[in-house]
């Protein structure tokens, strides 16, 4: 019976179309829209399918991909107009009725070649919030005498947040991205949100400033796309509406924790790093 | 467009103000994200010849339409606020996710806000139509 089933999920059981966004900016003058014909199975993600055309009919498509099981955030491209990782999806959980299916590029990310985005500009802008662990006492951060103390409320303060793969998909979700070049979107905001309730971090004021500027977080009008399409469940839209709140109430002086103390080691002396 | 910017619309694949319009598979907030900045922009055009004399009205249907408009961006424009600034109904970040749970702040709370909003800008837009559709010409308005 159990061997039944896992031969039934690869057996192919349709014939889909898959219609490919082929550009290459550098020698073409318009994109083309190709057709490729393939067999699936009600395994075969649109990963799978990809690497198959590839492979057996088009060697020159070019598409990015790395982990293929939803942990690296390199495959995301628009699947039927909507951003999806692509070693997640089946290809028949998006075409159930009808048997063709769409691939283009994401949004907002200029095009290297066919379903390849730039990730540039993208990745400066989560630069530019400092995503990383601000201290005063820098010769602590440096050569720590111990660890940080930290509870189970303050963690969960902030751990959905950092389950974020750097995909994109928000951001070339985000209506506000798509007018506004500048604006730092929903990546970028949600984790300086996440640095900033971080209970080790004392950085509140710097990214403060970083993010209450002209093309900060006060351009985000919570269309929550960006929480519709992440495909980890990060939630950026709420990230975005709390770093505000955070903000104004910064502005009457709150402060949402005081810097961790450190716990003194006591396995003797810690590795130096 | 030339043969640069032909390249570059393509190369750069920036969506611009169609990205707005994309609404189709996406959730009830990018509908009215997309409302509030169309209302936002007319009421921006309205108050141009308002302003050069205040008195100014277009009349009839074409100020139902326009409390309409008026309506729908102050009653999106209180719930926005009070999302935005103080975080109401937005919930807490989650320390345990079960799989393909669906975002908190599309979900949860908030969602009574937007019917709530819903509610008002209809209640508002019925009474300013039939004020003015019906009384005002009556009182010679
Ligand atoms: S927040 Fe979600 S959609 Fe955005 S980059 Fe991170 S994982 Fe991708
Ligand atoms: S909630 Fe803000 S950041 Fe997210 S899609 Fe909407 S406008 Fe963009
Ligand atoms: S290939 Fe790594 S997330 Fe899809």
């Amino acid at each position: 019976m159990m061997e039944q089933s896992s031969i039934d999920l690869w057996k192919p059981v349709k014939v889909v179309k898959l219609r490919v966004y082929k550009y290459n900016p550098k020698k073409d003058f318009f994109p083309e829209w190709k057709e490729y014909e393939i067999e699936v199975s009600r395994g075969t993600t649109i990963l799978d399918a990809l690497l198959r055309i590839k492979e057996e009919i088009d060697p020159s498509l070019s598409f990015r991909y790395s982990c293929g099981q939803a942990l690296c955030g390199s495959c995301a491209m628009m699947v039927n107009g909507r951003q999806m990782l692509v070693c997640r999806t089946r290809v028949l959980e998006v075409a159930h009725n009808r048997d063709f299916i769409e691939l283009r590029p994401l949004d907002n990310f200029s095009v290297i070649r066919d379903l390849v985005g730039d990730f540039t500009p993208f990745f400066e802008k989560h630069r530019a919030v400092k995503p990383w662990i601000i201290r005063k006492d820098v010769e602590e951060l440096e050569n720590p005498t111990g660890e940080y103390r930290q509870t189970i409320e303050e963690y969960a303060r902030y751990y959905q947040f950092t389950d974020c793969l750097k995909c994109g998909a928000c951001y070339s979700a985000c209506p506000t991205v798509a007018t506004d070049h500048e604006y730092l979107g929903p990546q970028a905001l949600a984790q300086a949100y996440r640095y900033m309730v971080d209970s080790r971090d004392d950085g509140l004021d710097e990214r403060i400033a970083i993010v209450d500027s002209d093309h900060g977080c006060w351009r985000c009008h919570f269309a929550t796309s960006c929480s519709d399409v992440c495909p980890k469940y990060v939630d950026p839209g709420q990230g975005i509406q709390l770093l505000k709140r955070l903000i104004v109430r910064r502005k009457f002086g709150f402060r949402p924790h005081k810097p961790a103390e450190v716990l003194p080691s006591k396995i003797g002396e810690v590795k130096r790093r | 467009m030339g043969e640069r910017e032909y390249l570059e619309y393509y190369a750069l694949n920036r969506r611009g103000v169609s990205g707005w319009f994309k609404i189709r598979g996406y959730v009830l907030e990018r509908k009215l994200y997309l409302f509030h900045r169309i209302t936002g922009i007319l009421i921006v055009l309205f108050m141009l010849p308002h302003f050069y004399s205040t008195g100014w009205h277009p009349g009839l249907w074409w100020d139902a339409l326009l409390g309409i408009i008026i309506t729908f961006h102050v009653a999106n424009g209180i719930r926005l606020t009070l999302l935005e600034l103080l975080g109401i109904g937005i919930g807490k970040p989650l320390l345990v996710k079960k799989p393909f749970q669906r975002p908190v702040s599309i979900e949860g709370k908030q969602r009574y806000l937007l019917a709530l909003t819903i509610l008002l800008f209809l209640v508002l837009a019925i009474i300013w139509s039939y004020y003015a559709v019906l009384v005002k010409p009556l009182m010679g308005g």
